[in-house]
Formats: structure tokens, sequence, C-alpha cells
């Protein structure tokens, strides 16, 4: 008994989907999020990221499929008794009560004695570092601060399972990323299993233990961050998360890849045959003199097209003679030949460092 | 198109001002003439004084009327709110087959002209031997306070965030606990401007209340209705001044909470 529930995972999808009359919303998905898990659903506005956290949730019944929750089918069961908490991007903190009412207000539900209230929102409100806002009004607050309130909120009757709805989109650059370590710091530190939303990969990569990442309602890919962007398995996966070079290009067998002009490069995985395109991330590149290539590395002739200095990193921009641009990304202080924009040039990488697309 | 010159705008604006005027005039010319000494309807009054508000705590059956007609009004605003909350509250978050077809025949009684209302009403609690006069005007001013409750709740319910309760829910608020808790503090400015004006419209009701009313139970619109029929008294005058002020208290009063409510 012990034994299956902890075995079992916290969240599992089993083959659920959503229609909206005509509308498919979500495609027929399954999905386990492990205990203690940290995983987000990433993707494009309208992929499906809110229609699978709201099943979660029990907001809207799928169309088909069942819902596990803590090994316990919860398909049926209303979103009051699911024992989830769940963050929102504009706060949801109720606008009549004080902050200290507002953290109490899910213990009064479950009728828990009015000192022992008092100290459980004290101390979260100590963990969320906001330990002197209790009689404030949530329109006194800042909108970082609220949103701490509403984690604490969450987190004060302890349910073991977490949704939160792009809970940053609403705060700055500077907050957000504070923000970020903030609700990283919660996770690790009580243990509990959180499924997030975001459409933004940065916060994706930052944060989660793996990414759902999605498209137009179905799982595009679900893996690590490092795997998402080392290893994408599709182009759209390769193209939403990072940047890339995506060059047109067919497996000619033996590992090989055989591009429009007639170059053959040497690719690390992907599939065997078929035509798609070799996809290499900018840092995996480097610039050098036209010809003058190391052994063992792969290496394409181009016009350098441009070059963008950001912070730390050097962004060039290199024309191929098959109609795509490379993109090559070297730290600052890395930098051992001038090149100047127009120049014939060639781009190397690392024949581990390429992998093919056919989708 | 330029928009229109500086001369045409000002012709407008006293065309809109000369409108207004001659609509309001007459309720601001009625007071003064409540302050006058005289019997007759005369403006300007010749002498000032408070004799027509005497008379009206004196002569019969006006305070007795007007007694009437608070004891029917706080029991209309009272049924109404009792009513038209829960069921504004089922209109704007129930789900359930005749939704649409359940508002329409609740604000009925807005598109349906009063007097049909009144003969309709008049026919019905005769069927059924509805004798009590109290009950009968109460039962008919209900029926045209209450799309006005329910049309101000509802707009105080789309105000309300859903994910608030959507939040409560999640958090495992029962729907009744919901409703209590946030739902109804939210809403509690629209409800209490929803009571005031139904307080206000069966306070000044006529037409229904003439068809319903009982012939001991008339109320003090009524019975200045009837009363000027037989006489032009210039206590209507004053007493016009009184409704005149209690109708700008009420309205103050939620234009303050609209205020508050949208702080
Ligand atoms: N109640 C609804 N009725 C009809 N269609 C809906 C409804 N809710 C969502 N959809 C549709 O389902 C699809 C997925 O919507 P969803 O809200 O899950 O997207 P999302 O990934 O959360 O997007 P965003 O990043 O913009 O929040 C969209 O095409 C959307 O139009
Ligand atoms: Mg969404």
């Amino acid at each position: 008994m012990v034994n299956r529930t902890t075995a079992a995972p916290m969240v599992h999808l089993d083959n659920v989907s959503k229609n909206y009359g005509a509308v498919q919303a979500l495609r027929s998905t399954h999905l386990e999020v492990r205990r203690g898990e940290f995983l987000t659903l990433l993707g494009p506005s309208g992929s499906g990221k809110t229609t699978l956290l709201n099943m979660i949730a029990g907001m809207t019944g799928p169309s088909d499929g069942q819902i596990w929750i803590d090994g316990r089918d919860v398909t049926e069961v209303p979103p009051s008794r699911r024992g989830i908490g769940m963050v929102f991007q504009n706060y949801a903190l109720m606008p009549h009560m004080t902050i200290f009412q507002n953290i109490a207000f899910p213990l009064e539900i479950r009728r828990i004695p009015a000192d022992e209230i008092r100290q459980r929102v004290m101390k979260v409100l100590e963990i969320v570092r906001l330990p002197n806002v209790a009689e404030r009004k949530p329109k006194e607050l800042s909108g970082g601060q609220q949103q701490r309130v509403s984690l604490a909120r969450c987190i004060v009757y302890n349910p073991s399972l977490i949704l939160m709805d792009e809970p940053l989109g609403a705060l700055d650059k500077n907050l957000r990323d504070q923000m970020q370590l903030e609700i990283r710091r919660l996770h690790s530190e009580l243990g509990i299993t959180i499924v997030y939303v975001t459409h933004d990969q940065e916060e994706a990569l930052n944060m989660s233990d793996r990414i759902m990442l999605m498209n137009g309602g179905s799982v595009e890919q679900l893996d690590t961050p490092h795997d998402l962007y080392y290893a994408p398995r599709t182009r759209f996966a390769a193209e939403f998360i990072g940047r890339s070079s995506l060059i047109p290009s067919e497996m000619i067998g033996g590992g090989q890849a055989r591009l429009n002009d007639g170059s053959v490069v040497r690719v690390n995985r992907g599939a065997n045959a078929g035509k798609g395109h070799l996809m290499v991330r900018p840092e995996s590149m480097r610039l050098v003199q036209a010809g003058n290539v190391d052994a063992g590395m792969n290496a394409l002739q181009g016009t350098l097209q441009g070059t963008l200095v950001t912070g730390g990193s050097i962004t060039h921009f290199v024309a191929h003679s098959s109609n795509t641009t490379l993109i090559v990304q070297e730290l600052a202080n890395e930098r051992r030949t001038a090149f100047t924009s127009g120049e014939q040039i060639s781009v190397t990488w690392p024949v581990d460092a390429g992998i093919f697309l056919d989708r | 198109m330029m928009v229109g010159s500086g001369g045409e705008l000002r012709l407008v604006g006293i065309a809109a001002w000369s409108i207004l005027a001659f609509l309001i005039l007459p309720s601001l010319i009625i007071i003064p003439i409540g302050f006058g000494n005289s019997n007759e309807i005369i403006f300007p009054p010749n002498r000032f004084g408070i004799e027509l508000f005497v008379r009206f705590f004196t002569e019969p059956g006006w305070v007795s009327a007007t007694l009437v007609s608070l004891r029917v009004a706080c029991a209309t605003t009272f049924l109404s709110v009792v009513v038209g909350v829960p069921a504004a509250y089922a209109l704007s978050r129930g789900r359930f087959p005749g939704k649409r077809l359940l508002a329409l025949f609740l604000l009925s009684p807005i598109m349906v002209p009063g007097v049909v209302v009144a003969v309709a009403l008049y026919i019905y609690f005769a069927r059924i031997g509805l004798r009590d006069g109290d009950v009968r005007l109460v039962l008919g001013h209900v029926v045209a306070t209450l799309p006005f409750v329910i049309v101000t709740a509802s707009a105080g319910l789309r105000q309300v965030d859903p994910a608030l309760e959507t939040a409560a829910t999640i958090m495992g608020a029962s729907r009744f606990y919901l409703f209590r808790r946030v739902t109804l503090p939210l809403i509690r400015p629209s409800i209490i401007a929803g009571a005031l004006f139904a307080f206000l419209i069966s306070f000044d009701e006529v037409v229904i209340s003439w068809f319903v009313a009982r012939a001991d139970t008339t109320t003090l619109p009524v019975k200045m209705f009837s009363s000027i029929q037989w006489e032009v008294s210039a206590v209507l005058a004053a007493i016009s001044t009184m409704l005149t002020a209690l109708s700008a208290l009420v309205c103050l009063a939620v234009a303050r909470l609209q205020g508050k409510e949208s702080a």
C-alpha cells in the first residue's frame, strides 16, 4: 500500500484530450509528473498549456482519458476536493481581505483553530520574506509582493501539488529573475511538486527539472532543459528553444549529410535517411580563416554578413550558399582573429555537435 | 471634415441645456412652492413658511399613507434583494437549460408597459383571491423592482474577477462558502445600490399601486394622485419637495457607493 503510493507519480495523465467543439485544444496526451519534480509546460500561445493545467486543476473536464493525482483517479473529482494549490498570473488575491485574511482563507476552509492559523500564516510570511505586511490590503503591495503573498497562500496549506499559470507574466524583467530564484528555492526547500506554465523559454530553461514542449495541442518533446536544448527532436523544438543554424540537407548514410551545394558534413545523431535539416547551436560553431580548418571538424564556407556584440558574447551571421544564415556565437574574450563584414570565412563545428532533424 | 466650428458647438450646447432646463425646472420650481404659505399653487409664492409641511402632518390620511408606503417599500426592498441577488448569481454563474429564457422572463417587467403589468396583476390577484392589501402591494412592487436589483447585481458580478472564484474553489471552498466569503462581499456595493433603487421605485410607484391597492391600504403616491382629482392642494408641493429630497439622498448614496467601488 505505502509502496504503491510512494511509487505512483504525482500526476498521471492517461490519454487525456480536450475538444472545444471543432477545436482540438489538446490531442491525446500521456504525462507522468514525478514526486517533487518541477515540470514546465512550454509552448507558443494557443498550444494548449492552460487547457492541460486546468484539467489537472479540475476547472475543465477532459473530453477523453483519465487524470490521476497522487495515485487517485480524480477525473470526476471537483477542483475543491483535489487538494492542490494554484498560483495565477494576476495573483487572484481577495481585494476585500487583508494579507493575513487572504493567507488564512484556505486554513479557515479546513477549520483549523485560530491560534494555529495565526502561527502558520506568520510562518509562511517569513518564508516568502514579507514579515511586515499582514495587516495591509493587496492593492497596497507591489506586483512582486502580491505574487509572494499568493505563493504564501498556496504553501500555507501544504498541498502536495502546486500549479502555476504564467505566475511571473505580469512582472518586469528584473523582478521576474528574482522571483524565478524564489520559486526554485521554495520548490527545493519544501519538496513540493510544481507544474508550471510559461511561454518564456528562458524561464523554462532556468527553472525546470523537465520541460514539456507543446505545439498546436500536442506534445512536441518532453525532456530535461539540457536535452531539449542540445538534442531537440524536431525543427519546431530547435527553433522554439534558443537559436540555431538550420541547414536544409539529406542523410546519405554513414552518419553523413549532404547539403544543397553538394558539401558533405558528419552528423552526431538523428534520423539515418531522408531529407530534413541539419541543426547546430551557435555556441558550438567557430569562425576561422577560409580553409584554415582543424582536422576532425565539420566546415562550411560562407560570407560574413555582420557581427553583434551583446555583453559578454559576440554573434556572427554568416551567409552560406544553401541560402541559409549560420549563427555563430563566441565569448567576447575568446576572439582570436578579427574579421570584417563581406569577408570569405569558414565556419567550423565538432562532428558531434550537428543533429539531423527530419521533421 | 473638421470638427464643428466653435459657433455651431455653442449652439448645440445651448439647445441641450434648454431641453434639460425644460425637463428639470418644474421639479425645482415645486420646491419654493412647497415652502409657500398659501393654499393655492402660485409661483413665486407671496410668503414663505412651513405651513404646508405642518398641514401634511396634521391633515388626516397623509401620514398614514406615508407609513403604508414606507412599510411596503421596506418589504419590497427586502424581498427583491433576497430573490434578485441569488437569481443574478444563478444567471451569471450557473449553467442550466433555459437560462436565457429565465433571464428574459425575470427582466420582462422592464419591457412590458407598467399599466399592462398593473392590469394583469389586478386580474391575477382577483383570480387567486388575494385580499391582503399590503401583500398585494408588495408583490406588485416586487415585479417592478426585481429587474433593477437583478441588473445591478449582475453588473456587480460581472466586475468580479473570475480568477478569484477559481482560486477560492481550488483552495477547497464549497460553492456556498465561496459565495458568502468572496462573491457577496465583493458585490455588496451593487446590492446596496440595487436595494436603494428598489426602495425608491416602490415608494414612488403609482400605476401598479393604483390597480392593486385596497381602500384601507393607500400608498402616498396613490393618495396624492387621487387628491389632485378633487382639489389641487398645495400640500402636494410640500410632499413633492420631500420626495425630491429623498430621491436626491438616495442618488447621492448610490453615487458614493459607486465611487468607492471604482476606487
Ligand atoms: N473555453 C474555450 N472555448 C473554445 N476554445 C478554447 C477555450 N479555451 C481554449 N480554447 C482554445 O484551445 C486552444 C488552446 O488554448 P490554451 O488556452 O490552452 O492555450 P495556451 O497554451 O494556454 O495559450 P497562451 O500562452 O496564450 O495562454 C486555443 O486554440 C484556444 O483558442
Ligand atoms: Mg494560457
